[in-house]
Formats: C-alpha cells, sequence, structure tokens
C-alpha cells in the first residue's frame, strides 16, 4: 500500500527535472537527453539546431541531399516520439484508475481473503505450496489406496480365520504322520505364544521347510 | 480348500453427516469397546463380526463411510452392494436430524431397490443436549415404513439390539440357499476380491 504513492513523488520530481533541464540548456541540450524522454518539442529544437549547422555548410548540392534526409528522419522521430508519449500518457491514465479501483477495492474488502487479491471466482481454491499438509492426491488415488487397504484387510481376516481354524484343531494339517502330528503341536503351542517377530518368523519358515520336506 | 465357518453373509453399510458417531456404532458392536476422541474416517472402512441367528451363522460385513460431502462420490459407490442400510443421525445435533431425507434419497439413488433400511438416532445418553426428540425419529421412520431405534455407542445401548434386528430382517426375506450364492460374493462395489472362493 506504501509503495505506489512514494513512486509517484519520485516520477513527479523526475518531470520537473527535466523541465530545468530543458529551460536551462536550451535548445542544444535536447540532443543530450534520453531518448526515451524526448518529447516533440525536443525534436524541434534537435531539427532547429542541425537546420542552423546544415546551413552554415553553405550550399554544396551533397549537403542540400543530406538535408532532405534528415529532415526525413526527424519527421519519423517525430512520429515515434508523438506516439510513444501518447501511449505513454494513454498506460499512465489506465494504471492510476486501475490502482484507485484496487485501492478502492481493498477498503471494501477487509483482508478476509487472506491469499492473495486474486479473485478465482466459485470452485475454485488456492493452494499454498510451501503447506507439508497441501492436497496433494486426486479422489482416484484415495479411492485406489482404500480399496487396496480393504483388499488386504479381507485377506488379513481370512488367514486369521484360517489360523485360528488350524490352531484349533477344526482343519487339519495336510498329510501327516504320527510324528508330524507331534511336530505341529509342539509348533502351534509355540506359535499361539509367540510375540516376538522373530520367533514367528522362525516357525514360519520351520513350517514351509516342513511341507517342502513333506512333498519332495 | 478351506470350509466355510459360516452359513451367509451379509453386507451392511453405515451412513449419516460427520460426526454423528457411525465408526463409534461400529466400534461397539465389533468390538465392545468405545473411544471420545474424534477421528474421521477417511473414505470407507469396514469390520466383520459373526453372529448366530435361527440356527445360521451369519457373518455381516459392516461397511463404515465417512460422513463427509467429500469423500461422497467414493462412498456412494458403495450403496449397491448393501443389503442393509443403517442411516444414523446425533440426536444432539438438529442438522443431521434434517438431513435424513438427504440420506434416504441417497439410499433411493444408490442401492439396491430392496435394501433394508434402519434408523439409528444415536448419542441417546446425552439427554441433556438433546434437541431432536425420539418421537420426531419415531415419525420420520414411520413415515418411510422402516425400523428405529435410539441408540448410544457410549453407554451401549439398543446398539447390538439394532445390528440383530436388521441382520433378521435381511434373513427373513433371503431365500434359503447354499452359502456359496452372491450373498458371498463382496467383490462388487466393494472392490474387494478374494473372498469368494477363500472363506473359511
Amino acid at each position: 500500500m506504501e509503495e505506489p504513492p512514494l513512486r509517484e513523488e519520485e516520477e513527479g520530481e523526475e518531470e520537473e527535472e527535466e523541465d530545468a533541464e530543458r529551460d536551462e540548456a536550451g535548445p542544444e541540450g535536447a540532443l543530450g537527453k534520453s531518448p526515451f524522454r524526448l518529447t516533440a518539442e525536443d525534436v524541434y529544437d534537435i531539427s532547429y539546431v542541425m537546420g542552423r549547422e546544415l546551413m552554415a555548410l553553405g550550399s554544396d548540392p551533397r549537403v542540400t541531399q543530406l538535408q532532405f534526409k534528415i529532415v526525413r528522419v526527424l519527421e519519423m522521430l517525430e512520429a515515434l516520439v508523438s506516439e510513444g508519449n501518447l501511449a505513454v500518457e494513454e498506460l499512465r491514465m489506465e494504471r492510476d484508475s486501475l490502482r484507485k479501483e484496487v485501492e478502492g477495492l481493498r477498503r471494501v474488502g477487509p483482508p478476509d481473503s487472506a491469499g492473495g487479491e486474486v479473485n478465482l471466482g466459485p470452485d475454485k481454491v488456492v493452494v499454498d505450496l510451501t503447506d507439508p499438509n497441501r492436497p496433494r492426491f486426486t479422489l482416484q488415488e484415495l479411492r485406489d489406496v482404500l480399496q487396496e487397504r480393504n483388499r488386504l484387510k479381507s485377506q488379513l481376516l481370512v488367514a486369521q480365520e484360517e489360523l485360528q481354524c488350524y490352531k484349533s484343531g477344526l482343519f487339519p494339517l495336510p498329510r501327516e504322520g504320527p510324528r508330524g502330528r507331534r511336530e505341529k503341536d509342539a509348533l502351534l503351542a509355540r506359535a499361539s505364544n509367540a510375540s516376538s517377530s522373530k520367533e514367528e518368523k522362525t516357525i514360519i519358515k520351520k513350517l514351509y521347510n516342513y511341507s517342502n520336506k513333506k512333498h519332495t | 480348500m478351506a470350509k466355510k465357518t459360516y452359513d451367509l453373509l451379509f453386507k451392511l453399510l453405515l451412513i449419516g453427516d460427520s460426526g454423528v458417531g457411525k465408526t463409534c456404532v461400529l466400534f461397539r458392536f465389533s468390538d465392545d469397546a468405545f473411544n471420545t476422541t474424534f477421528i474421521s474416517t477417511i473414505g470407507i472402512d469396514f469390520k466383520i463380526k459373526t453372529v448366530e441367528l435361527q440356527g445360521k451363522k451369519i457373518k455381516l460385513q459392516i461397511w463404515d463411510t465417512a460422513g463427509q460431502e467429500r469423500f461422497h462420490t467414493i462412498t456412494t459407490s458403495y450403496y449397491r452392494g448393501a443389503m442393509g442400510i443403517m442411516l444414523v443421525y446425533d440426536i444432539t445435533n438438529g442438522k443431521s436430524f434434517e438431513n435424513i431425507s438427504k440420506w434416504l434419497r441417497n439410499i433411493d439413488e444408490h442401492a439396491n431397490e430392496d435394501v433394508e433400511r434402519m434408523l439409528l438416532g444415536n448419542k441417546c445418553d446425552m439427554d441433556d443436549k438433546r434437541v431432536v426428540p425420539k418421537g420426531k425419529g419415531e415419525q420420520i421412520a414411520r413415515e418411510h415404513g422402516i425400523r428405529f431405534f435410539e441408540t448410544s455407542a457410549k453407554a451401549n445401548i439398543n446398539i447390538e439390539k439394532a445390528f440383530l434386528t436388521l441382520a433378521e430382517d435381511i434373513l427373513r426375506k433371503t431365500p434359503v440357499k447354499e452359502p456359496n450364492s452372491e450373498n458371498v460374493d463382496i467383490s462388487s462395489g466393494g472392490g474387494v476380491t478374494g473372498w469368494k472362493s477363500k472363506c473359511c
């Protein structure tokens, strides 16, 4: 909010300097100006200075020829400068009116839209890319993950139930001899009170080895 | 192949506004426990509980949906496979009661036509904060020809009764047949596969 008025002041000062420059330096000063600051008046000053110098060169036909070209170039410069200044003036007016509009809107709408002055319209949200908790996955991705979670959960429940059935002896272990029966009981007894994952792993390994031995 | 440990599988669905206690109702029924911390369900979840009715072992697969609007496109795709739907509101939250008609419309739009419906007014232990009289719940249930219970997951009031009643109502209109019929296929709608042949 503080910047625009400051810049306006700066520009004002510059414009004043510009005027002072011309007044002091006279027609010659126009040649020393920044090309982006030139006015039609400056171009006339330049043409006056150059005209005077050309006149001093006398009536050599080559000078006359050069004079036509210089006049043409000066006309072009005049057109560009006038056009450019007009455009600058128009843009400046537009800028000022937009600035006024923004200030008006800022006054009307207090900072309830803290995410900046961007008016997005309905059905849009602003995402703060620096927020680690910003939304970043699509509904389809969520749907897929949930489906996979629920599928794995159901498989786990099935496996747990099946395990329970084996533990309680509801299902017999496949093809076991009397020796295997004892081994299985021992394994199951240990499986039921196995708490460390390490122990569980060794049981799985043993079971795996056991069934492998049976099949080969 | 493993033998089945149940005769029938019923798929139930819990719906209703966010925060009315759907997950707590389910947790009370499945685990006989209650937790006061509120954690919004993300999309959809489920629990399993096997009950015995009329000498039949019935496995209830109960789908718990997120009440939040932003999950609705996910949750409504689970209506189709449900055989019973529990619509839950909170007796201390008038808005959740007003939204019943919206949820009933959702059922009409997305669920099977013959789905068994039930209305639950949850949190009935909080009578001091009640804003929905029991009569209003009974009235709207009567108007739609569905059963109604006031429940409390916290105080364990009517929870088991509600689930068992819903299961009985479904059982009553279930033709007697072997369990390896479409009842066991829970892959439709829910996207849960891998059950069909392996249901110990």
